[in-house]
């Protein structure tokens, strides 16, 4: 029996109606429209890149069963703020809850992507982070885009066995460190002491950062860039200096390689934030134990300074409907004791709320049982992150540095290296101006 | 059942084209000088083979090892961890992999049937009729091929979240199913395997044109449909910027969203490369079986008819 | 093969719209005329709600700009306005998107022809029989075409990876210092490398496919006259697939033009490989990093012109060549 026409369309028919039940089973989620009457709980959507965010969130749905909030994993802080500005445009489609890394929050209230919670955070929220980090998420006005959820202060990490056979000493100052990182490449030449990495434009703001540089700032009603400053061209002719003279890797961060430098000993130190145990213990687990983590060398030993790399906060987005409970969310993921803990023991992040940070941090990270007062120098250098404003286009100045620096890194030369933060300097100036922003110079 | 049977003039070279015909059936077998076995040739062959196999080879050793081996021990000899990975990838996230292996099946498999249907009536309409504007449209449908996906990804994701739909099945669905490249193949199809005798006979008989397309034009076209519809089935299955863009809920993603998320966080967490990588074998094995199973039917005819005249 | 009886009613429900489905004269040939439109509407209507409503916005938007004012803060600062050309005239004056056209150019230069050439010989010797394996060298050259491309980089970025890679290993092992295909210029390579190795076996399959349609007649009284199967590939085989290749080579052109993905899923590994460095790459960084859709239509609209431009030729000829047959 061969089918007729009609039977066909009806199968079609059926198939498409199986199909339009599936969708309806899964595709509904990130609608935020949805709940919030007094039929049911509010439901709340969460984009985050943290790992194990979502035990974290099962602490709060099990004592909330009012506000559910469900976690869809982001690839990461770029492609999370990509799809979310691109919601902003469509109108629709953004979630309730939103992880932004803080460089972000100019760019993304720029885009009008954030709520105002100044009015929905209790008062004592404020005064549980450094100012620095508040700073950080009310851009210095009234309102608030964002309650901080970890830092990242910056350290540097190092292979404290390779150090011993070597005799080198642990560096206290850029000096010091140029000489340490000689004498490793000297002893092999397939090792160094790090990498100078020209995709991680976080990581190099981040020892601008140190040096005293702040890439934007707000004068009144109007940005300046400041990218090109003495401290940042100070850094770019250090390690373009340093990868000319060929004793620092020029390498990306972060690849199958680098990982594997990490674990056979040719990449013996990290300039790096306190998240970095993870990240060693994920990549190199058999060289637990051997890492140690010290202050980031200094540009004046007397005036002890670092910078931050990564770090984020915890944001409720414009097309959230319900604004309050995601608020009282947020507040309890940042601050509460519990929260905290959790987000300590599960993600491993270094919070930034400090009374109960201080409480969740008391033992070192397993992998630097070798070091119990970890967490001390840790606290001690978070004290000393520099002030640093970002401005709404940083997304173009990062690339600009990832793809100036990838040609600097070509050249391998420390003049090469000055010309990069040149024309970063540029692009982002010209960028800022062409998009019609108040712009002084 | 088409009669292209008549000797062809020496001097036009011809491409015959019977597009239901299964891959090296046809041709009589003739024995002669040009079957002697060629170490040569049979030597850049297997050369070519070795080629494309080495990644694969290197993808199914590196998914036997554990993490810490993985990057200890960057050579081809296997481990034993194969067992442990893949638990480890149906663990992540309660089975979230399978989970887009089931939305890949499924946004490939509906897409590509809906995309052969549309494919097959609107080749078959631009072969078998002729009508004022028949060129126009097939130059327009055509011309989609130039427009590249991430150009398309925005203004479509606008476009949808109009129609609420962004973030659902249908988001990558619907625009899935429209395929220039397979109109382009059915009409070629359809102008080589549906001889017009055939259809006028039908219409003779008093068929309704979609009774012909559907029992007489359709069963004629199947083995050119099937290219169609693996051509369709691999490019989406392997279509990442739609989704990507269309998709905030990872429930939906499909698999290379998925694995491509999984490496990005891999960055942070090592770990994270060893369960892309035995994903990245798991996702590639359906389709190796797909091409195995339906491998007769990969016959791609960019330009049958091209020189009939 | 066909039926001459009453159609099911099933059939004639879902015909509703020509209710006398078997009346004859003229009602027939309103039919005959109406049919092609009624199989091209579901194809017209996708296209037009999923391409041709995207590209007409991208069109719009690439004429617009955002202006912003003072701090760019808080709701309302940002406000949509016409741009004239302005975007064009940006996107032509880029340094960097010239250079990322260039880089495409010399990207093309090399893969199109080293594609094809490879698909045409393992097409010829596949044909020729007297190769052994050719069932298994087929299907394996044909496997990477399974591989997605996001995928296919991930794999062949290991095996690039000096680092990691067991190639360099060897290399190492032999006392050869083999540069790292991810410094500086060689990176075209690399990224050409996985072009070509994902798309070699489908090539191979269409010309294949195109060489198996040719009558063996043909070339059977060549050979019993003694030419050599490299004469008879050159002489009759290759001119009868010529269109084949020729369509492949748009195919593959207009691929080049588009390359996106190899590139971005390397550009984590490698210093060499900037944002901007195809022009896709270009159009994903102003729409996505720079939230900037402007320039990224306007920048999509003259790549998609210039695909245009450059495969009209072919498409011509696909036009006059390929459909001569249908009346």
């Amino acid at each position: 029996m061969r089918l007729t026409t009609g039977t066909r369309i009806a199968a079609l028919a059926a198939a498409t109606a199986l199909l339009a039940s599936a969708c309806s089973g899964g595709g509904d989620d990130a609608g935020s429209d949805d709940g919030g009457s007094a039929a049911g709980p509010v439901e709340l959507t969460f984009w985050t890149w943290t790992p194990n965010m979502e035990k974290v969130v099962d602490l709060w749905n099990s004592e909330h069963p009012d506000i559910t909030v469900t976690v869809n994993k982001q690839d990461g802080g770029d492609p999370a703020i990509t799809k979310l500005l691109t919601a902003i445009k469509a109108g629709s489609g953004a979630p309730d809850i939103m992880q932004a890394e803080y460089q972000k929050i100019p760019q993304l209230v720029s885009s009008d992507a954030l709520a105002d919670l100044a009015g929905s955070l209790g008062d004592d929220v404020a005064g549980q982070f450094t100012d620095g980090v508040w700073d950080a998420v009310t851009l210095g006005s009234d309102a608030v885009y964002a309650v901080p959820q970890d830092s990242g202060p910056m350290q540097f990490y190092y292979r404290a066995d390779i150090f011993e056979k070597l005799g080198i000493d642990v560096p206290t100052t850029w000096d010091e460190y140029a000489d340490a990182a000689r004498k490793v490449h000297e002893a092999d030449p397939k090792a160094y002491l790090g990498t100078f990495s020209a995709n991680d434009a976080g990581w190099f703001s981040g020892i601008t950062q140190q040096a005293g540089a702040s890439w934007y700032g707000i004068d009144g009603d109007a940005w300046s860039v400041d990218i090109d400053s003495e401290a940042t061209t100070k850094v770019a002719e250090y390690w373009g200096g340093l990868v000319e003279e060929g004793v620092i890797d020029n390498k990306p961060m972060y690849t199958p390689e680098w990982n594997a430098g990490l674990n056979d000993g040719t990449q013996v130190g990290w300039l790096s934030a306190i998240w970095a145990p993870g990240v060693l213990a994920g990549n190199a687990a058999d060289t637990a134990g051997k890492w140690e983590m010290a202050p980031m060398p200094q540009w004046d030993a007397d005036a002890p300074a670092t910078g931050a790399w990564g770090g984020s906060a915890t944001a409720v987005t414009s097309q959230s409907e319900h604004p309050e409970q995601a608020a009282e969310f947020i507040t309890w993921l940042n601050t509460d004791p519990e929260a905290v803990q959790a987000l300590v023991d599960e993600t491993g992040i270094y919070p930034a709320d400090v009374p109960a940070s201080t409480e969740a941090l008391t033992d070192p990270p397993e992998f630097f049982s070798n070091q119990p007062d970890f967490y001390e120098v840790a606290a001690q250098t978070a004290q000393t992150v520099q002030p640093f404003t970002y401005g709404p286009n940083i997304n173009v100045a990062y690339s600009a540095y990832n793809d100036e620096f990838a040609k600097a890194t070509k050249a391998k030369t420390a003049d090469a290296f000055v010309d990069a933060v040149d024309a970063m300097q540029q692009i982002t100036l010209d960028d800022l101006k062409n998009q019609g922003f108040n712009v002084s110079e | 059942m088409t009669t292209l049977t008549s000797p062809l003039p020496a001097d036009v070279p011809a491409a015959r084209v019977d597009a239901r015909r299964p891959a090296g059936r046809a041709r009589r077998h003739w024995r002669g000088a040009g079957e002697r076995p060629s170490p040569v040739a049979t030597a850049v062959l297997l050369l070519g083979a070795l080629y494309c196999l080495l990644p694969v080879v290197w993808v199914v050793v590196a998914s036997t090892k554990s993490g810490a081996e993985l990057f200890a021990s960057f050579t081809f000899a296997p481990s034993t961890h194969l067992a442990d990975n893949v638990a480890d990838l149906s663990a992540y996230r309660d089975g979230l992999f399978w989970r887009w292996m089931v939305n890949t099946a499924l946004y490939a498999g509906v897409g590509a049937i809906l995309s052969t249907l549309v494919s097959a009536m609107a080749g078959y309409g631009l072969a078998k009729y002729t009508f004022a504007g028949k060129n126009a449209v097939f130059n327009v449908l055509l011309a989609g091929v130039l427009v590249p996906a991430v150009v398309l990804a925005i203004p479509q994701y606008l476009l949808l979240a109009e129609l609420d739909l962004t973030n659902t099945y249908w988001s990558v669905l619907l625009p899935s199913i429209i395929s220039p490249y397979g109109i382009y193949l059915a009409r070629i199809y359809a102008a080589a395997a549906v001889p017009d005798e055939v259809v006028e006979a039908a219409r003779t008989d008093g068929a309704s044109e979609t009774r012909t397309f559907f029992q007489v034009a359709v069963p004629m076209l199947v083995p050119g449909l099937v290219t169609v519809f693996l051509f369709q089935f691999v490019a989406i299955w392997n279509n990442f910027m739609l989704p990507y863009i269309m998709l905030g809920d990872d429930k939906l993603f499909p698999i290379t969203v998925g694995l491509s998320g999984l490496l990005n966080q891999g960055a942070s967490q090592p770990a994270m490369y060893t369960l892309v990588i035995t994903g990245a074998l798991l996702s590639i094995l359906p389709l190796v079986a797909l091409f195995f199973v339906l491998q007769r039917f990969w016959q791609v005819d960019l330009a049958a008819g091209a020189v009939k005249s | 093969m066909t039926t001459t009886t009453a159609a099911p009613p099933g059939g004639r429900a879902a015909r509703a719209a020509a209710p006398s489905a078997r009346a004859t004269g003229p009602s027939t040939s309103g039919r005959r005329r109406l049919a092609p439109w009624g199989f091209l509407a579901p194809a017209i209507v996708l296209f037009v709600l999923f391409l041709a409503l995207p590209i007409g916005y991208a069109l719009y938007l690439s004429f617009r700009t955002e202006k912003v004012s003072g701090l760019g803060l808080g709701s309302g600062s940002r406000t949509e306005v016409w741009a004239g050309l302005s975007n064009y005239a940006a996107a032509l004056g880029d340094p960097e998107f010239l250079a990322s056209v260039g880089r495409v150019a010399l990207y093309g230069v090399i893969v199109v022809p080293t594609m094809l050439g490879l698909a045409l010989l393992f097409a010829l010797l596949l044909d020729s029989r007297r190769a052994r394996a050719r069932t298994f060298s087929r299907t394996s050259i044909f496997l990477p075409y399974a591989v997605p491309a996001v995928i296919s980089s991930l794999l062949w970025g290991f095996l690039y990876l000096p680092g990691v890679s067991p190639f360099y290993d060897l290399f190492e092992r032999f006392g050869w210092d083999v540069p790292s295909l991810f410094d500086g210029d060689l990176v075209m390579f690399a990224v050409a490398n996985i072009a070509v190795w994902g798309g070699t076996g489908f090539n191979m399959i269409v010309i294949y496919t195109a060489l198996k349609s040719v009558p063996s007649e043909l070339y059977e009284a060549a050979e019993l006259d003694g030419a050599s199967q490299v004469a008879v590939a050159l002489r009759i085989k290759i001119p009868i697939v010529t269109p084949s290749i020729i369509m492949t080579a748009v195919f593959s052109m207009i691929a080049t033009l588009q390359v996106f993905a190899e590139p971005t899923t390397l550009r984590p590994l490698s210093n060499a490989i900037s944002t901007t460095w195809t022009p896709l790459m270009k159009v994903y960084r102003d729409a996505f990093t720079r939230g900037d859709l402007y320039s990224a239509a306007a920048t999509s609209v003259i790549i998609a012109l210039a695909t245009f431009v450059l495969s009209f030729g072919f498409l011509r000829l696909v036009q006059s060549r390929a459909f001569a047959s249908e009346k």
